[in-house]
């Protein structure tokens, strides 16, 4: 029980400490890292439902991200509908989308399954590609000016800075994870990770397997839906591969698998390793560091040719970290700490 | 007609190599159970290993067959050996991110090699082509590449069917543990397996570099058109997949012709999703409980 107490004081203090966090911290750069770690850790977090709770390893989330993002810019950009409202088309439309893929792709199972989410995502990439009409194709659509948020008549922001995207990305954090906490701690959770375990067990204690897993993907698909749309907004700009491509989906996953699925706290471990690391390899600071501590000259011709392609390959340690992971720590990060936990409490005792 | 037998033929040309891609990737399903989600990637280092061989030493990219074969066999084995092994009775999720992970390292490390700029390898015949008769014109590395690719196959085929090696990794993939009791070595089996399927998946690249842009992320696109094909056939069987092969090679040419271009990738995934849904063993794939 105190345990409990402990960990929700924990949690609000930690959640006190991010609200204040704009009223001191002015620098732009420093919001919009944690902006793009706020949007990192509701994507993961969206995905661990399906993925993490129920088992289902859909390597397609794209999917829902992309068509949250393109409704919302779709319709702001075409109809001036202003986004707030257009988020919520993008929802109403990626449930149907989500029930759609649910329907085909749950009825085959491992790696079946994994191939028909992969399937479907590269028919909506290729649409949005095609339909130029509607999409504006490979070019993609670029709205930056956002229209100021009113509420009756007041001004609540302009969207002048980066302040209200903080919030908004906060709240889709609190979002995401709250709703993992109630699945978690719900029959509904229970019959999630039962499916996970063992389908035809859980099918023969009488849960409804193609109802739950349907269920677990709409929540894990608005949720990514809506980070979508904030992403689009923050962005100003979506084109087909950036959130439609499989790069994305992969991403998604990568989360949750480097901070361990299933697990809460896995995708917000996953997002504080994840993001930093990409966003030093791209701004080329892993390169500036190494030249500075003197492991790298600057003048040399390895030291040039880090500086002018280390940026372009940060995809290449989410490879590298994929592999050690799987290799070595197959539960993600979350695994691996409580391993480290249990091993010192039995020393301690 | 004319048009109808042209886009035909290019076909069932284009598809001959798609069947090698294929083939690759159902032998490593079958012996292993392993989806490679590294295979377009495995092809795009072979497209670039045909491409050094011919801008350094000057070797024509069919001829360099011979090289990149053994090479990329070496280096599939080496897969599997360093990484592949160690997940093999892992959750098939861990097993696919790994092998997303390695393609990963694979497209970065040529592109931090390479950079990303399209590379065109041009030969003498890169766009001859021969009439056939009928209106009908047949693009001369299309042909050649199909006949390499019509000669490997057979020689795979009576490799699997004939040597004792062949037979040993089919009883692997009919039963991994039966087969281990009959004596067999189902580890060297399994990077045999994985060598061949990646040296069948470089060749397929070594084979289609005179003809497309050779750049790191071409791999993606081969990967999906593989399980497109392998799943056709039916996962493991390597018939199913040289069938699978021809037929997506004919859709995408058919569906290039009469619908557009544009659309005929859709069209081979959804043509995906029937299969999974109303045949998911395939073509010529046995039904599993």
């Amino acid at each position: 029980m105190t345990k409990t107490i402990l960990k929700a004081a924990v949690v609000l203090l930690l959640l006190g400490f991010l609200l204040i966090i704009p009223r001191y911290v002015e620098s732009p750069y420093a919001l919009h890292m944690m902006i793009l770690l706020f949007l990192s850790v509701s994507q993961g977090q969206s995905w661990n439902i399906v993925g993490g709770y129920a088992g289902q390893h859909s390597v397609g989330h794209a999917a829902y991200f992309g068509v949250g993002a393109y409704t919302t810019m779709m319709l702001m950009h075409t109809k001036q509908i202003a986004p707030w409202i257009g988020v919520w088309a993008g929802v109403a439309l990626v449930v149907v989308v989500a029930l759609a893929i649910g329907s085909i792709c749950f009825r085959l199972r491992g790696p079946y399954f994994v191939l028909a989410s992969i399937a479907v995502a590269e028919i909506l990439r290729l649409s949005a590609i095609n339909l130029t009409s509607l999409t504006n194709g490979a070019e993609g659509i670029l709205a930056t000016e956002l229209p100021p948020f009113k509420i009756g008549g007041t001004i609540v922001t302009e969207f002048l800075t980066k302040v209200p995207f903080y919030y908004i990305g906060l709240f889709l954090v609190v979002l995401t994870i709250g709703i993992t906490y109630l699945v978690q701690h719900s029959k509904l959770g229970y019959y999630f990770q039962a499916i996970r375990e063992d389908q035809d067990a859980a099918h023969s204690l009488g849960i409804s397997i193609t109802l739950y897993k349907n269920i677990a993907l709409v929540i894990s698909a608005v949720l990514t839906s809506l980070a979508g749309s904030f992403y689009g907004i923050y962005v100003g700009f979506v084109d087909p591969p950036t959130v439609l491509g499989l790069d994305v989906s992969v991403q998604i996953m990568l989360i949750c698998i480097i901070g361990g699925m299933g697990t809460l706290w896995g995708p917000v471990l996953g997002s504080l390793v994840l993001v930093p690391l990409s966003e030093a390899l791209r701004s080329n600071m892993v390169t500036e560091v190494l030249i500075k501590v003197g492991l790298v000259n600057a003048e040399s011709k390895v030291g040039i040719f880090l500086k002018e392609n280390l940026s372009h390959a940060h995809v290449l340690l989410y490879g590298i970290l994929v592999v050690l992971v799987i290799l070595f720590m197959p539960d993600g990060l979350m695994g691996f700490v409580k391993k480290l936990a249990t091993r010192w409490k039995r020393e301690a005792v | 007609m004319a048009v109808f037998m042209q886009s035909l033929i290019s076909g069932i040309l284009i598809g001959g190599v798609y069947a090698l891609i294929g083939i690759g990737l159902t032998l490593i399903f079958g012996v292993m159970r392993v989806i490679n989600f590294a295979h377009g990637d495995i092809l795009m280092v072979g497209m670039y290993l045909t491409y050094m061989i011919f801008t350094l030493l000057g070797i024509d990219p069919f001829v360099s067959v011979l090289i990149t074969f053994p090479l990329m066999f070496l280096f599939g084995g080496f897969l599997q050996k360093v990484f592949i092994n160690r997940v093999l009775n892992a959750l098939a999720q861990n097993q696919i991110l790994l092998t997303i992970g390695l393609g990963l390292i694979m497209s970065n490390t040529v592109m931090l090699i390479f950079t990303s700029d399209y590379k065109i390898l041009t030969t003498s015949y890169s766009s001859s082509t021969i009439q056939v008769g009928g209106g009908v014109s047949v693009s001369t590395p299309l042909l050649i590449s199909f006949l390499i690719t019509a000669a490997i196959t057979a020689t795979l085929y009576w490799f699997l069917l004939k040597t004792d090696t062949g037979q040993a990794i089919r009883a692997t993939a009919q039963d991994r543990d039966a087969a281990q009791l009959m004596g067999i070595n189902v580890k060297r089996m399994s990077i045999i397996a994985f060598g061949l399927g990646s040296a069948l998946a470089g060749t397929a690249g070594a084979l289609i570099s005179p003809t497309y842009y050779i750049f790191p992320q071409v791999g993606g696109v081969f990967t999906l058109k593989a399980f497109v094909i392998t799943v056709l056939g039916g996962m493991g069987s390597v018939v199913g997949a040289t069938l699978g092969g021809i037929l997506i090679g004919v859709t995408e040419s058919m569906s290039a012709v009469y619908i557009s271009s544009g659309w005929k990738d859709v069209i081979v995934f959804v043509l995906f999703l029937l299969v999974l849904l109303f045949k998911p063993s395939g073509l010529m794939g046995k039904s599993r409980t």
